[in-house]
């Protein structure tokens, strides 16, 4: 009995999808560290470069696409190869969707004042830090093909959704202390919301995970986290 | 839950000295398809050939272990091989017409089982087998020429309208559509999907595309033992054993 497949050119095209996948997680982690930190810093020079890659992505996504209709139609996969091939659609997509979200929050900076106060400064960081890692680790789960990482970080979810409560509220708070602030202040809640759907597509894609690793979905509620009103 | 048509207990088989099955305990439901899979020689088609006592004609072949058809024992002394293969049809890899007329094929099994003593009675049968069959609207007007001289995919429809042609209650297929292009295949699988409705099908199949979309419930042979057997959609979405789902994707070394 053998891990690998008797035609080496399947094994081959599996292993090339898992790299590609790998390789748009990789970016797109990037991409989002990357808007994360033009923001906080009110960083205008970065914004080009950020909406310029998130054309790579797009095409990774493609790419990926094509790779599994290839697959589908040449090797009708099986059980785990067929696993395999829905688990990198889905999460090529989700992964799609987190450049678009990076994408938007580099768009974003550009009419941001660079005297934002430092406490939401502070908690824009916490909550884009928690979901880059939690990006992260849901790649590396990938990787290794790790179940309880990848469901560990489906219930992290909980974190991202009190940090986006806890950011929200100092939105809404420099906003409330001078109607000036109205124009920079719905930028910023759209920051904070980008992150925490950033955050939804990650625990998608550790729902696939688990998945791709078990071939059953991760029963029950995901833990919920406080709920902005926005 | 289906009631349970044919029940296999420690079946093994041996030819001579060497063993063919090991200790095979299978349970195939009443008006289902049940797809056997596995590498050639992992036992499949020896295991479909105890059902209908095929293997009575080879004198090395010997049986132990029960196969209970409705509860009964099908290897009983007092089991009449002819009135249990008129329950169990079978249909092989090639198309085998007999070297008679279309009518004839279909009517030869009904005379030798005593059905259908009338021309009027035996029309009917003819005419009814093959409409199941599917092939009745395009040999009708030629029942009285050869059956050899249908295509592949009609002969295998024959031999099927052949087979249902004694009205069975289970039938038996042996890689049915290995020997047919994909359209002939097609209207076999469709075919099959119609027959479950009244008839109990156990198919051995090598396509696992076709398990897949013709069966209900797939076992899975290696080296004579059932490795495993379940739902259809869980063998091959997701099944418990390793060796299972190395052989589905094409690890097996």
């Amino acid at each position: 009995m053998s891990d690998e497949h008797i035609v080496k050119s399947y094994e081959e095209e599996l292993q090339f999808l898992n790299d590609s996948v790998i390789k748009m997680g990789s970016l797109t982690e990037t991409q989002l560290y990357d808007s994360m930190h033009s923001v906080i810093k009110v960083d205008k020079d970065s914004i080009d470069k950020i909406i310029k890659n998130d054309e790579q992505i797009n095409k990774f996504r493609t790419k990926i696409d094509t790779q599994i209709m290839t697959l589908l139609v040449k090797r009708a996969p099986m059980a785990i190869d067929l696993r395999t091939a829905i688990a990198a659609l889905k999460i090529s997509h989700d992964l799609e969707r987190i450049g678009d979200l990076a994408k938007s929050n580099a768009k974003k900076v550009k009419p941001l004042p660079l005297n934002l106060p430092n406490d939401l400064i502070a908690n824009l960081k916490r909550l884009g830090d928690l979901v880059v890692k939690q990006l992260t680790d849901v790649i590396n789960s990938y990787i290794n093909r790790d179940y309880d990482k990848a469901k560990e970080v489906w219930a992290k979810d909980e974190q991202v959704d009190d940090l986006t409560y806890i950011a929200m509220n100092s939105v809404i708070e420099f906003l409330s202390k001078d109607k000036k602030n109205l124009d920079f202040s719905t930028h910023l809640i759209f920051v904070t919301k980008n992150f925490e759907r950033a955050g939804d597509h990650v625990t998608n894609i550790a729902e696939s995970i688990c998945y791709l690793i078990k071939g059953e979905y991760l029963k029950g509620q995901r833990p919920k986290g406080k709920e902005t009103q926005i | 839950m289906k009631k349970v048509k044919i029940k296999t207990k420690n079946l093994d088989v041996f030819y001579g000295d060497k063993q063919a099955l090991f200790n095979v305990n299978l349970d195939l439901n009443e008006k289902e398809v049940t797809a056997l899979i596995g590498p050639s020689g992992c036992g499949k088609s020896t295991f479909i050939r105890c059902i209908n006592r095929m293997n009575d004609v080879i004198d090395i072949c010997k049986i132990e272990g029960s196969i209970e058809m409705d509860g009964f024992d099908i290897n009983g002394k007092s089991v009449d091989v002819v009135a249990l293969r008129e329950k169990v049809g079978m249909v092989f890899q090639k198309p085998n017409p007999f070297p008679k007329s279309i009518y004839d094929n279909i009517s030869y099994a009904p005379k030798i089982h005593g059905k259908g003593e009338t021309k009027d009675e035996l029309d009917e049968i003819v005419e009814n087998s093959l409409k199941k069959a599917a092939l009745w609207n395009e040999v009708k007007d030629r029942l009285n020429e050869p059956g050899t001289s249908l295509s592949g995919g009609q002969q295998q429809r024959l031999c099927i309208a052949r087979a249902i042609s004694v009205n069975p209650e289970v039938i038996l297929m042996d890689e049915p559509c290995s020997s047919l292009d994909p359209i002939a295949t097609a209207k076999i699988e469709e075919l099959i999907d119609e027959l479950k409705t009244i008839y109990t099908i156990i198919i051995v199949t090598h396509s696992m595309a076709q398990a897949v979309r013709v069966s209900q419930k797939t076992g899975f042979f290696h080296l004579g033992k059932l490795i495993e057997v379940g739902k259809t959609e869980k063998i091959f979405n997701n099944p418990d054993n390793k060796m299972t789902q190395d052989y589905i994707t094409g690890r097996f070394g």
